[in-house]
């Protein structure tokens, strides 16, 4: 019977030591009474081969020994819905947070010893940091709740009243496409900051034949770049916002919002009127091609601006008259 | 679907419904008291064979929540532990009972026109 202890002491080794000897015990009588009902069976002794094949049908030594043992969860089915309900709502506000900071850092730096590429660079990890902290703290929590102080339960009452009302079919924007366009927004805001550092990520490999180019950006360039800079920056907290709006005025007025600076951002592009001059003496038609390529730019920019304004004025209406027609909707059963 | 996600999909049904009718079983089968290997016997004889590793920790388990009581014995000069179903456990198995029943019935409503065909 060596195997049947052996057996046994390699249970023993993952059983806690309260319950071990009796755990034990118990699996012994129970091994033994089955290695016997076998012997009576066959007439005779098992071999050593036999009793392998009990203990292997009986499963792993560590395997058995977990099954004594309590069911546990870092995190409980009970407290899991609020754990990543947690998750997903502070996500775009941790998201938003890094991106002011950096903002701030940038603005006091004012853009010497920024590092665009790193603040990016770094995101990652501070997710990462944010998310093995929370795990840790619901893990705590559901370790000591019911335990060290009494165990919180989620109330069975609510009011099916309070829920938002029904959304236009097709209107509503789903959270997650709202989340990934703060993210675009953030990396795009990114981006820009990054390019006067790294021409490269504008126009990629063509960069050493534009620099070749006796033309180059308006030396105003860097006023309507922070003033365009500044108006996305304020585009984030809409954004951020507006996935925590319920469907409906509030929501679209966010969107309203957006679009105004949407709109900011074209008058200053328009505003600037002269985009690239001249870095050297340049033939009087290099000269007139030069001046069509502002005009044309400014003019793409005029277009664009038209088209805004004429959409933000289309949705400006059709908020106030919704607002003045009684809301129905209908639900698919 | 493929065959063996199929069967996957299967067993872990299968584990799920035996679960909840395992622990009938054997509190049932406790109001006469066994010891763990009799008890698996017993149940396999029943045509409910049920893995060892699997009814040792559950009798532990239906131990600790009060629905079994134990105690060891000697019988054929060793030493056994004896479960034999408490007071609570006797409270909670006439419920459980009537809740199976209820089960039961609902499901033979809703397959008769099943077994019809």
């Amino acid at each position: 019977m060596d195997l049947l202890e052996r057996y046994l002491q390699a249970v023993g080794q993952h059983l806690p030591a309260k319950s071990k000897n009796d755990t034990l015990a118990e699996l012994r009588a129970n091994l033994l009474a089955q290695i016997e009902a076998r012997e009576e069976e066959l007439g005779r002794s098992l071999t050593e081969a036999e009793v392998a094949a009990i203990l292997e049908e009986h499963g792993r030594p560590m395997l058995v020994a977990m099954r004594y043992m309590p069911q546990q969860y870092l995190i409980g089915p009970g407290l899991f819905p609020i754990y990543w309900i947690t998750m997903k709502k502070s996500l775009p506000l941790l998201v938003l947070a890094y991106a002011t900071v950096q903002a701030v850092a940038l603005i006091f730096q004012g853009g010497k010893g920024f590092d665009p590429g790193a603040a990016i660079g770094h995101l990652p990890f501070v997710l990462l940091a944010f998310w093995a902290w929370m795990t840790l703290a619901f893990a705590v929590f559901e370790f000591a709740h019911g335990r060290y102080f009494t165990e919180i339960k989620v109330s069975k009452r609510w009011n099916p009243f309070d829920m938002p009302p029904l959304a236009e079919t097709g209107r509503r924007q789903s959270r997650a496409r709202g989340l990934a366009d703060l993210i675009v927004h953030v990396l795009g805001i990114g981006w820009l900051l990054a390019i006067p550092y790294k021409p490269v990520l504008l126009v990629g490999p063509g960069l050493g034949y534009l620099r070749g180019l006796p033309v180059g950006l308006t030396p105003e360039w860097h006023i309507f770049y922070w003033q365009i800079i500044a108006l996305l920056a304020l585009m984030l907290p809409l954004k951020a916002a507006g996935l925590y709006a319920s469907a409906g005025k509030w929501r679209n007025g966010l969107q309203i919002a957006e679009q105004v600076l949407g709109v900011g951002i074209l008058v200053v592009l328009v505003e600037a009127r002269t985009y690239f001059v001249p870095t050297a003496a340049l033939t009087m038609h290099s000269l007139g091609s030069l001046t069509a390529l502002n005009v044309l730019l400014g003019l793409c920019f005029k277009i664009g601006l038209v088209i805004r304004v004429f959409k933000l004025l289309w949705d400006v209406w059709k908020m106030m008259t919704e607002s003045s027609t009684p809301r129905t909707g209908c639900a698919v059963v | 679907m493929k065959e063996t996600s199929q069967n996957d999909l299967f067993d872990s049904l299968r584990l799920e419904l035996r679960r909840g009718c395992l622990i009938l079983a054997v509190l049932a089968q406790l109001r006469v008291e066994h010891y763990g290997y009799t008890l698996r016997k017993a149940l396999a004889d029943e045509g409910l064979a049920i893995e060892e590793s699997t009814l040792y920790p559950l009798l532990r388990r239906l131990e600790t929540q009060g629905l079994l009581t134990s105690e060891w014995r000697e019988e054929q000069k060793r030493n056994k532990r004896f479960y034999r179903l408490s007071a609570a456990g006797e409270v909670i198995l006439s419920q459980l009972l009537v809740e199976w029943n209820g089960i039961n019935e609902s499901l033979h409503g809703i397959l008769k026109d099943e077994r019809a065909r």
